[in-house]
């Protein structure tokens, strides 16, 4: 085919979205391992929970749950530095028709659609042990893609940040084990110290999981604390995405 | 899109971090690369092949100068010149969880290509790469070579208007260069424009209709690669082991190239006979050879294209 005969290409938002995201789902479905191991926090935390404090089980399945969507950010950010630095691949990719917010999104779906399983598997025990009304399912599940949405954002973020893989590594189980585990995510939310509540209530895992808690009726927070969680998880995804788009379209191209 | 391929005026790359000195990766570039051309960067490890490239590629901002592909200003507009555009990025791999196939096909298809076409292409994108036989194996399990090819392979596939190709050889087999070599002017043949970076030089000499010496970020010369060999003053290169100490008895028949103990000596033809009776009488050993690029690059930059 002559040049000449290619017909003009806009630059299209998301244009290769579906076939990026197709590109990553393979290569993530090829690490069963991974696949298989992204629940041990989880599973150990719940283990330590049945041993220490089995009453306790509903909250930390719940908690679980959104943690293991938290923890795919770190996904995110391990895998979208991994193929930059080590493969090139945001070259190969980006100096090309495909949009850079298609690959920032791609990679974050493709972790999603693959690491899903285990999640949906924790979600069908929750539902077992939890007696879960359609209501409080759909609020688990609207907050748990609310969760996934910030911690993918803030993944790819960072990942632009770094030039060598094992820095992330040490970074990114930090970050996200201290935001995700720490705070709580996995107990009650009226155990944690009263004075540092209201910074639980605006960090994504906690906010969601106090909110969850509350539509439990395991906590009572009023309506001033469920604003502050609500409106704090709104302002700081939709924020974070927005910001991962921008920052996607402006590192395509290095200083 | 109209215009040249290429066009750079006066291009300049500064480097710049916190605490060092600036490096000036490009000093005022120059270029031009019509289309079907096959242009080739020739130069050191450091001389700004790469970084011309990412600019080009709209993966690196410069810092003054102007730059356009198919007429698109990619300082302002990247976007718009990007879907004419395909790269084999320096040291990039393929995903190593991945077959060549997939990675291929996956890539086609990422770029809007349709799914008949995109088939076809990678069946036919392999083969030319000799990847058939490992079309179906996770990149991870193939050899370095293998993946270089998988690599050349998925971008050769998308018969871009504009490909940058930045070392796209690097860690073949002479076999599998040559197939790259082969898949390359095909693809001009075929309405493509090719542009990449080498420091081998008889893979610019037998790929490139022009070649660009570049040094320090500066561009020395421009041409096609016999204008460069003519240049240097001779049609034959007598390579003299031991020679060295004798240079003054054979500068007279050319420039003169001592290199340890050995001496090179560009001579014409019609000396040829004079030259190897003097080495003779010197009891001295002298091979004869057409002159390469190697010659002409010496003689430009003044280093070996290996030297760092």
């Amino acid at each position: 085919m002559k040049s000449s005969e290619l017909p003009p290409l806009a630059s299209v938002p998301f244009r290769g979205l579906g076939a990026f995201l197709w590109t990553e789902v393979l290569v993530q479905a090829h690490e069963n391992l991974a696949m298989a191991t992204s629940m041990i926090v989880q599973g150990v935390l719940l283990v330590f929970v049945v041993i220490l404090a089995p009453g306790l089980i509903g909250i930390a399945l719940v908690g679980a749950i959104l943690f293991s969507m938290f923890a795919m950010g770190q996904r995110v950010l391990n895998e979208a530095a991994y193929i930059r630095i080590d493969h090139k691949a945001n070259d190969l990719y980006l100096a090309g028709p495909l949009s850079p917010e298609a690959y920032f999104l791609g990679i974050s779906l493709g972790i999603l659609v693959v690491y899903l399983t285990p999640v949906v598997l924790l979600g069908v025990i929750t539902a077992v042990v939890v007696p879960l009304s359609v209501e409080v399912a759909a609020l688990l599940v609207g907050l748990a893609a609310v969760v996934w949405l910030f911690a993918a954002s803030i993944g790819y973020v960072f990942s632009t940040f770094f030039r060598d893989n094992r820095a992330i590594w040490a970074y990114a189980s930090l970050f996200f084990n201290v935001f995700g585990v720490l705070p709580p995510v996995f107990y009650p939310f009226a155990r944690f110290p009263p004075a540092l509540q209201p910074i639980a209530l605006m960090m994504p895992p906690s906010a969601a999981a106090a909110i969850v808690q509350h539509a439990l009726g395991a906590t009572a927070l009023t309506g001033a604390e469920l604003a502050l969680a609500l409106g704090s998880l709104a302002v700081e995804t939709v924020g974070a995405f927005l910001f991962a788009i921008f920052w996607a379209r402006r590192s395509v191209r290095g200083d | 899109m109209t215009g040249e391929a290429l066009r750079s005026q006066d291009l300049r790359k500064v480097y710049t971090s916190r605490g060092a000195p600036p490096v000036v990766a490009l000093a005022g570039v120059s270029m031009e690369v019509r289309r079907g051309e096959r242009v080739a960067l020739l130069g050191r490890n450091g001389a700004g092949k790469t970084t011309f490239l990412k600019i080009a590629s709209t993966l690196l901002r410069p810092t003054s100068g102007t730059i356009e592909v198919f007429g698109f200003d990619v300082s302002r507009n990247p976007e718009k010149a990007r879907p004419y555009i395909a790269v084999v990025p320096q040291e990039g791999k393929p995903f190593f969880h991945l077959t060549p196939r997939e990675q291929v096909y996956t890539y086609l298809r990422a770029r809007g290509i349709a799914r008949e076409t995109a088939r076809a292409r990678t069946e036919e994108s392999l083969e030319r790469m000799g990847l058939l036989e490992f079309a179906d194996r996770l990149a991870i399990t193939l050899s370095g070579g293998q993946r270089q090819r998988t690599m050349v392979a998925t971008v050769i596939a998308t018969e871009a208007p504009l490909l940058f190709l930045d070392e796209p050889s690097i860690g073949m087999d002479p076999f599998a260069r040559r197939d790259v070599w082969a898949s390359l002017r095909s693809l001009t043949q075929r309405g493509s424009t090719i542009l990449l970076t080498t420091h081998y030089l008889d893979e610019a000499d037998a790929l490139s209709h022009r070649l660009y010496i570049v040094e320090r970020g500066e561009v020395l010369v421009s041409g096609t690669a016999e204008d460069l060999k003519r240049s240097v003053g001779g049609t034959l290169k007598v390579a003299i082991p031991g020679g060295a100490r004798e240079v003054e008895r054979f500068r007279s028949f050319g420039s003169c190239v001592a290199d340890g103990e050995h001496l090179s000596v560009i001579v014409a033809p019609e000396r040829l006979g004079e030259i190897m009776e003097l080495a003779v009488r010197s009891r001295l050993t002298a091979t004869v050879g057409p002159v390469t690029l190697e010659e002409a690059f010496l003689r430009v930059v003044g280093r070996s294209i290996n030297e760092e």
